[in-house]
């Protein structure tokens, strides 16, 4: 009885403090997935945040075990398409890309292509993404600014084609006029190309 | 509007793929109908739609539904379901593959049924593309199924601001044969969608001849929600058996895939200076909830947030870099619509919610709106 009192406080005092926001169930799994992901070489800091923010949404604790366990798989996925040496801000940035429907092979592609620090380039690869473009037509783009662009220009690629879409272009048309503004040619993918109208 | 709500989805006018899979909707209005050959009526109609798109926009599939009540107590019922898969890209070529379906009763008296399958190429270069595409299938009226087939190309042009569209057609059904040759043009602007569409059926065996046209504005009230205003005269379609008629209608639609609108947010890149973030996205409360990012001159200097909130009586935060802890903005000094506060936050991706008089938490303008794990939705900003 002694020992296991000893070894629920030496747990409890290893724990993330700011874990007590969660329910003693959910806060034991998630101190799970976060000892789990640390002892393989993940970060758990973005673990952690995910659960904070599910108990800041009221999320109940299966849910918020669920959106740790996906983000810790995504982590890992994107380390493994990365390498060994990327930074814990790559990783989350690679996890968003690969969540918003970016292949592991695009990261790797990603990695060989640009020099470090990648954060930014798996930022906008995600954010075109979860625009509405295509993933093979982003991720194209991308890999095609990647060598060469800065991260500014990354960022103004972006940007350009966000106002676009919000005038009404074509997610992938967008991408690619905006692409081949800058002489890329991604072969042109509209995305949602206009089918008859007449036949609905 | 079938046709224009088809160019806009074929433009891209739905919402967001990676955001929102499934977008329902539901569009409720009174209508004044003219079919030709009838008398005029007065009638109010219920229309619920549904729209299912692949995460990487390989495929769609929607639905619709419409029930419409006449002033003599005669109603119509119509549902019509179609799905499209798209081929991979091959340089600038990509092939489509679709499927439709569709069945229509008028007061117990006349019953319409089609299914169709139709094949497409499509060529894009930049911004302007075309396609061919080949259509056949069954179309029935009553017990007596007649053979679809069509054929039909077109092309369209992208503008900054405004997508047109041209096509022509050539329709065989049983023994009717017509063409159609049919230009779109559709402007969004700051939360109003125009849409027009003008034709004309010609070489026309038992279809009907002659010029059509339909207009349409879409006001976005809110969020999920839009007025929208329709009227034109639109040709017989022998495929699914509506006739020819003229009508004026006004309406309301609810629903997260129905506005046509894009959500904004230029994406929140944060400057030296404080930045605009223009757009609109159909969210009146968030396109007014918006969020600039101000760098200080160092790394190390803390980031100031600051909210526009108009009308808002409290602002708070939560995010990442307040471990999700929810932190009361202040109200600027000079500015009674920014809300303020300085933060210490490390380079990176982050993500952020908001809320104002202790609403619920929603992405701010100015952010790259996601949805989160927890049936809703957070902003994303990227900290270089």
């Amino acid at each position: 009885m002694m020992i296991t009192a000893l070894l629920l406080i030496v747990q409890v005092a290893a724990q993330d403090p700011r874990l007590e926001r969660l329910d003693p169930a959910t806060r034991s799994l998630v101190v799970s997935v976060v000892d789990s992901a640390k002892a393989v070489g993940l970060p758990g800091e973005p673990l952690i945040q995910r659960a904070l923010e599910g108990a800041t949404k009221g999320a109940l604790g299966p849910r918020i075990v669920t959106a740790v366990r996906r983000l810790a798989t995504d982590l890992g996925t994107a380390r493994a398409a990365l390498g060994a040496g990327v930074t814990t801000p790559e990783l989350e940035a690679g996890a968003a890309a690969l969540r918003a429907g970016a292949g592991p092979d695009v990261l790797t592609h990603l990695r060989d292509a640009r020099r470090p620090p990648l954060t930014m380039a798996l930022a906008v690869l995600a954010d075109l993404v979860a625009s509405g473009v295509p993933a093979d037509s982003a991720s194209a783009v991308v890999l095609a600014l990647a060598p060469s662009a800065r991260d500014a220009d990354l960022v103004e690629f972006r940007r350009a084609v966000e106002r676009d879409i919000s005038l009404g272009a074509p997610p992938g048309a967008a991408a690619a006029v905006r692409a081949a503004n800058t002489g890329i040619r991604l072969g042109a993918d509209a995305g949602n190309p206009p089918r008859p109208a007449s036949r609905q | 509007m079938r046709v224009l709500a088809l160019i806009a989805l074929a433009c891209g006018a739905a919402v967001p793929v990676a955001q929102a899979q499934v977008s329902p909707a539901l569009d409720a209005g009174i209508s004044y109908v003219r079919y030709d050959g009838f008398l005029p009526s007065g009638a109010v109609s219920l229309a619920p739609s549904v729209r299912w798109d692949h995460p990487r926009g390989r495929a769609f599939a929607s639905a619709r539904g419409t029930y419409l009540r006449f002033e003599s107590g005669n109603r119509s019922l119509d549902f019509s379901t179609r799905g499209s898969w798209f081929a991979p890209l091959a340089r600038r070529w990509r092939g489509e593959l679709g499927l439709g379906f569709g069945a229509s009763d008028y007061a117990s008296i006349a019953h319409f049924s089609h299914g169709i399958v139709d094949a497409r190429v499509h060529l894009t270069d930049r911004d302007r593309g075309g396609w061919v595409s080949t259509s056949v299938g069954r179309s029935s009226f009553g017990a007596g199924p007649r053979p679809v087939a069509v054929l039909a190309m077109g092309v369209w042009l992208l503008g900054p601001a405004v997508t047109m569209y041209a096509s022509l057609d050539r329709s065989f059904v049983g023994d009717t044969a017509y063409s159609d040759v049919r230009s779109s043009a559709r402007l969004q602007r700051s939360g109003i969608t125009l849409e027009g569409t003008l034709g004309a059926r010609m070489l026309s065996n038992g279809a009907g001849r002659g010029i059509y046209g339909e207009g349409s504005a879409m006001v976005a009230l809110g969020r999920t929600t839009a007025l929208i205003l329709a009227g034109g005269r639109y040709p017989t379609d022998v495929i699914t058996g509506s006739i020819a008629g003229r009508y004026l209608s006004v309406g309301f639609r609810i629903g997260g895939g129905a506005l046509s609108i894009r959500r904004p947010a230029p994406v929140a890149q944060p400057s030296a200076r404080p930045h605009s973030s223009s757009g609109a996205d159909g969210s009146a409360l968030r396109a007014e909830t918006r969020l600039e990012i101000t760098l200080g001159e160092r790394p190390d200097d803390a980031v100031r947030l600051t909210l526009f909130a108009p009308g808002a009586s409290a602002v708070e935060i939560s995010g990442d870099f307040t471990d999700w802890q929810p932190v009361e903005l202040r109200r600027s000094t000079t500015n009674r619509d920014a809300w303020q506060g300085t933060f210490r936050i490390a380079r990176g991706i982050h993500r952020i919610n908001v809320r104002r008089d202790g609403g619920a938490w929603m992405a701010p303008a100015g952010t790259i709106r996601s949805a989160d794990d927890f049936d809703g939705e957070v902003g994303v900003f990227l900290l270089p």
